[in-house]
């Protein structure tokens, strides 16, 4: 988290903390804090040691010997959280934090909880200090290098082909330069006497130079031909490695990642930021080794042949370079505005097409018109920018190249005047010069699509480099088949500041049916993405088998499990693929098997072609209710020892519903069940119904217990039989 | 709405901008401990002073969204960039992940929200100065 300055500061404060430490002291934990008590940024560092709780910031220091504490208090406000010292109730010291650092404020209360627990009873502990602010530190740190030269070395492993793409691209430059050189010849051994001399015309030899400069150029030809495909080969292999890896390595990242992210923008980089470095390397890069090396042939024959005319021609060079240099700063951002563009038009399209039935309903088709049109603007002002730079730089380096040849020409009559060249050099000469600024002309469209590759790179980086937060590694336990227990001990969970679930305990036997109900918004949901683990809990563990989550696979945890969402998601695929989903090589027997205890076979009868009927995307061509017994016929199919109901049949009629309560009695038999809905007649079968508010478990038992209390959830009830009796 | 001074004085009760970005001078809620609304005040402006006076200084407490004044570097980091930044309330540095942490408000206004969810304010881009700007442009 915090950068240089900071961390030095935290670094001093320690430094000091460790200062005050009388003997026999130690430190159990720190925290540090972010602000002072007007809320202005400030770092300090509160100290828990065996037997004080210190305060340090710079030029002050507080102590309190943990006697004459009551006890430590958070108090949530928002974005910050204050932390007050109790002393015979009443708050006489506080500090301040932003709310970001609320998990590492209750784990230093909890620790701090615990040590003041052990100095009232009087007995040392002996556990070594935690430095809560350990796991903040990244294990890998991916380089941070410019794009570019990553970009270089993640092409690596294709060296080979680039070696040759190389090679082809100096023989072909060579082979270029050979042109004008016949023609020097060409003009000072036979067209230059012929016109002076009344020398017969040596048909042999203009022959002889005919046949060379067409053998040249049709060498030139089979290279550049050569090179092209060479390069454009490497340039794929590169670019679709790219898109491959940035796909594989989004499949790795958890839910916490998506949630933030829009679909279109991550569309946007694996489709066109791709696609530019892929031109970049194939056009663009060869381009300009050729022009480099152009450059450098033309130079060394310009200055053999003349070091004097060699100097006049690249007079205007470092007025070229430092234009190259402004035009690059100048483009650097446009490029990185222009792709951010690109990635919003892409999620306005993800936006709104997807939700077309709302857009007409609301009949907002202008609105999305409108929204559309502003995207499509901002592309088109980036560009525009970026042009306006661009249409000025082109037209420069040509001014600049007409100024050279000028000098060459006027350098060039004085030198012939004064017999110290001929008129074959100084034609051979302008031909040279005029491919040396032609090619740095070339160059300079290169900056700008390097700049273009390097911003697009980036946005690949950016999404290689997110650490996935529940690494999915193979070496952790395998578990196989479970039997289905599941343990929540002491769970709590944030998203972001606030705290979701704030504690939970429950012990749920093998193939027992548990019924989570509870106002929206309680948690119940959250609860079940932690038994899936989609998220990692901030405290306490969840324990499958008596496994702790985090100690075992993800990968074939999840095999166990069976999930159905309010929401089912189909893929663009047949029914069958769809049902096969989880288990993709079921035989036609098994997919029809689960299709029948789902109740779907009967209507997928009666489609056009059966178990092979397309559904579109998302699903599209089937009705809700049809939907969701497809995606219990898919959770079924894989027979999971866990199932998860999260208001598996909220969304449908009544009818339907019968139905799919039929399927699910048949899918929950001898599996360990979470089911979580609102109409309560769901959760007949539950051997335990518990009740979730507000992030805390507040009842439990069975129907009738559950009504005889009066509570919570006798009141959800009667509310539902009122609604079903209106 | 008289007792506005003593439904803030209770514990736990807390007031919050129900528009903190786009409209934060009007439109104040009331929550009791258990965010339960209790009263919803439209204007504060048409409260008496001693009761505004109350509002203001139970708003401030919580109030904590810094605004950006300068913009001193933005460096890459391995999940995101690193922010060093001059606001209202001193220097500090913050990481952002994603391209989505930075949200154009309109008219220039942009909220930066880090990787621990503070959010930070730029009121108006073509207020700061060229630097900042040249450096923030790269970005949202
Ligand atoms: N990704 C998220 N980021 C922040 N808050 C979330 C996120 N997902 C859910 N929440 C919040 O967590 C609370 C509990 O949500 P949830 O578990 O879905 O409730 P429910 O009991 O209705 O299933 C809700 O108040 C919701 O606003
Ligand atoms: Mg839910």
């Amino acid at each position: 988290m915090p950068t240089a300055p900071f961390n030095e500061a935290s670094e001093t404060l320690l430094q000091h903390a460790e200062k005050q430490l009388v003997t026999g002291e130690r430190i159990i934990v720190r925290l540090h804090t972010d602000l002072d008590w007007n809320l202005h940024f400030h770092a300090g560092l509160m100290v828990l040691t065996n037997i004080r709780l210190l305060h340090v910031e710079m030029g002050h220091f507080h102590a309190w010997r943990l006697a004459e504490i009551q006890e430590l208090k958070l108090e949530e406000m928002g974005a910050t959280a204050a932390i007050h010292l109790m002393q015979s109730d009443a708050s006489i010291w506080h500090w301040r934090i932003t709310s970001g650092h609320l998990r590492e404020v209750e784990a230093f209360l909890a620790k701090f909880k615990e040590q003041l627990g052990t100095v009232s009873a009087d007995v040392e502990t002996v556990d070594d200090e935690e430095d809560l602010f350990s796991e903040e530190e990244p294990a890998i740190v991916p380089s941070t290098s410019k794009p570019l030269v990553r970009l270089f070395k993640f092409s690596r492993q294709w060296y080979k082909l680039m070696l040759l793409g190389f090679v082809l691209t100096v023989a072909s430059t060579a082979s270029g330069l050979v042109g004008p050189w016949l023609t020097m010849s060409l003009v000072d051994e036979v067209l230059i006497p012929l016109q002076t001399a009344n020398n017969e015309v040596l048909v042999g030899r203009v022959l002889h130079f005919m046949l060379m400069l067409a053998g040249a150029a049709l060498v030139t030809w089979i290279l550049q031909w050569a090179t092209t495909y060479v390069i454009s080969r490497v340039a794929e292999r590169v670019t679709s490695h790219m898109r491959r890896a940035t796909f594989e390595h989004l499949q790795k990242l958890s839910l916490t990642y998506f949630n933030k992210k829009r679909t279109g923008d991550l569309i946007s980089r694996i489709g066109s930021d791709t696609d530019n470095i892929s031109l970049f390397i194939s056009v663009n890069f060869i381009d300009f080794a050729c022009d480099v090396l152009t450059i450098l042939f033309t130079a060394v024959i310009l200055f053999t042949l003349n070091p004097m005319l060699a100097f006049a021609a690249i007079g205007p060079l470092p007025i070229v370079a430092w234009l190259v240099q402004w035009v690059r700063s100048h483009l650097r951002g446009g490029f990185a505005a222009s792709s951010r563009a690109w990635s919003a038009m892409n999620s306005v399209l993800s936006d709104t097409i997807p939700g077309v039935r709302v857009v007409k309903a609301f009949a907002q088709e202008q609105r999305e018109i409108d929204r559309f049109r502003e995207q499509d603007q901002q592309i088109f002002d980036t560009n525009d920018r970026v042009n306006r730079t661009w249409s000025f730089f082109e037209p420069t380096i040509s001014l600049l190249t007409d100024f050279g040849l000028l000098i060459i020409w006027s350098v060039g009559a004085w030198s012939i005047a004064g017999g110290n060249t001929t008129v074959g050099v100084l034609t051979g000469f302008v031909l040279y010069v005029g491919r040396f600024y032609g090619k740095l002309e070339n160059m300079s469209r290169f900056v700008a699509s390097a700049q273009r590759a390097a911003s697009s790179a980036h946005r690949i980086f950016d999404i290689l480099d997110v650490k996935p937060d529940m690494p999915i590694t193979s070496g952790m336990r395998k578990v196989g088949r479970l039997s289905g227990e599941i343990e929540f001990r002491g769970i709590k969970f944030r998203h972001g500041s606030r705290q979701i679930i704030r504690g939970i305990d429950l012990k749920i036997a093998p193939g027992e049916m548990i019924g989570l109900v509870g106002p929206s918004g309680a948690g119940k949901t959250t609860l079940v993405n932690l038994a899936c683990r989609f998220f990692d809990v901030s405290e306490g563990a969840v324990l499958v088998d008596g496994h702790d989550l985090r100690d075992i696979d993800v990968v074939d945890y999840r095999r166990n499990l069976g999930l159905v969402l309010q929401e089912p998601y189909l893929f663009f695929g047949t029914i069958a693929e769809n049902i096969a989903y989880g288990k993709p090589d079921a035989t036609k027997a098994e997919i029809m098997a689960a299709a029948k205890a789902a109740r779907a076979h009967d209507f997928i009868l009666k489609l056009a072609d059966a178990y092979d009927s397309m559904v579109g995307e998302r699903g599209q061509q089937l009705s809700g209710g049809e939907r969701q017994r497809i995606s219990i016929a898919r959770a079924l199919l894989i027979n999971p020892a866990i199932l998860i109901l999260d208001e598996a049949t909220s969304s449908v009629d009544t009818e339907t519903e019968r139905e799919i309560q039929a399927a699910l009695d048949h899918l929950i038999k001898g599996r360990t069940t979470i089911a979580i809905a609102h109409r309560l007649g769901t959760l007949r079968k539950a051997n335990r119904l518990v009740v979730v508010e507000n992030g805390v478990i507040s009842e439990i038992g069975t129907h009738e217990d559950l009504m005889s209390r009066s509570g919570t959830y006798a009141r959800l009830h009667e509310a539902m039989v009122e609604v079903n009796q209106a | 709405m008289t007792d506005l001074i003593s439904i803030l004085q209770q514990p736990d009760v807390r007031p919050i901008r129900l528009f903190p970005l786009t409209e934060p001078a009007h439109w104040v809620s009331i929550l009791d401990a258990k965010g339960q609304e209790i009263v919803c005040i439209e204007d504060p402006t048409k409260l008496d002073a001693s009761e505004r006076a109350a509002l203001d200084a139970a708003l401030a407490k919580r109030h904590f969204v810094p605004v950006i004044r300068r913009v001193l570097t933005i460096t890459r980091a391995p999940d995101g960039f690193d922010w060093l930044v001059e606001t209202d309330r001193g220097t500090t540095t913050f990481r952002i992940e994603t391209d989505e942490s930075i949200q154009s408000l309109g008219g220039g206004r942009l909220v930066i929200i880090d990787k621990l969810g503070t959010r930070y304010l730029v009121p108006k881009i073509t207020d700061l100065d060229r630097d900042s700007r040249r450096k923030l442009e790269r970005y949202y």
